[in-house]
């Protein structure tokens, strides 16, 4: 091989292996590229998958919570339901028992004393109801009286109140009232009432 | 061989390597291009497969709460009816008792 032959060649042969260089370089950048972007496009995909999970619980959890809701809802609804029962019963057997006077006369000789007491008047009127007014024992006026005999004068209204029973105790102008009537101790033992319904009924 | 046609030899084989290098450029180049391409391809594919799941996930999760929600009010249901049946058995005992604390005397 000439001199001239042999430095063509090695300009050749220089040249091939450039190109060979430049073409693994881009293989290997190009490859470098796709690993580094399979990663990134994973992370990517996971995300989108995990955020998809989280939303299905979060969905999960509402369902379960409106379904919670619900049925707590239903549930106040009966309990409240059966105690409005028992109470408009209550009621009713509260009015019942006024009839039978060896079971009321206690507490209406009780409610009237007793708001005498608070009135704290030398004078005082009582007010009872329609039936009350009806049937008033003589004794029982008689126990009132001597009851606080010296202390108070005590006197009775012909006009009679409404509702259920008890008594409304006041001064002669009428400026001051005690209402110790049965509709006002119901409404007043309510909320004790409930408590013991509650704990009766539903143990709570 | 003339010192003329030597030279010429030898420009040509410049020419020549050149062109060999130009022509490893342009396929590098092409490379490139070519994994450009394929990484959008496959980014594309991966989403597109991982929305799908997410779809299916979603969808599943409705279906498997709604079920869940429907075997918890059941159950609740069944409970109330118990408790309001046990309660029921109690009122005339209870509105008894509340009548007594409203008779009573203190």
């Amino acid at each position: 091989m000439s001199e001239t032959s042999k430095f063509t060649e090695d300009i050749l042969k220089s040249a091939r292996e450039k190109a060979e260089n430049i073409i693994r370089d881009a293989q290997t950048e190009t490859q470098r590229a796709s690993d580094e972007a399979k990663i990134t496009i994973s992370r990517e995909a996971e995300g989108i998958v995990r955020s998809a999970r989280a939303d299905a619980d979060a969905v999960k959890r509402r369902q379960i919570s409106e379904a919670r809701h619900r049925t707590k809802l239903r549930e106040q609804q009966e309990k409240d339901k059966i105690m409005q029962e028992v109470l408009d019963q209550v009621q009713k057997r509260t009015a019942q028992l006024v009839e039978d006077e060896t079971k009321y006369f206690p507490l209406l000789t009780h409610l009237i004393e007793s708001g005498i007491h608070e009135l704290g008047d030398k004078t005082a009127m009582i007010h009872l109801s329609k039936m009350d007014l009806g049937r008033t024992s003589v004794s029982l006026e008689h126990k009132i009286t001597s009851t606080f005999l010296g202390r108070v004068k005590v006197e009775w209204s012909k006009e009679p109140i409404g509702g259920m029973g008890g008594a409304v105790v006041s001064s002669l102008d009428g400026k001051i009232r005690i209402v110790n009537t049965l509709d006002q101790r119901l409404e007043a033992l309510e909320p004790r009432l409930l408590i013991e319904a509650r704990a009766s009924l539903f143990g709570e | 061989m003339s010192g003329i046609e030597t030279v010429k030899v030898i420009v040509d084989a410049e020419k020549q390597a050149a062109k060999i290098i130009e022509e490893a450029v342009t396929e590098a180049s092409a490379i490139r291009k070519r994994i450009d391409s394929l990484i959008q391809q496959q980014r594309q594919q991966m989403l597109a497969e991982a929305k799908k799941e997410a779809a299916a996930i979603a969808a599943r999760a409705g279906e498997e709460g709604r079920l869940e929600a429907e075997q918890y009010e059941r159950q609740a249901i069944q409970t109330l009816e118990a408790l309001v049946v046990r309660a029921s058995a109690k009122k005339d005992a209870t509105v008894e008792k509340l009548v007594t604390i409203m008779m009573r005397v203190e």
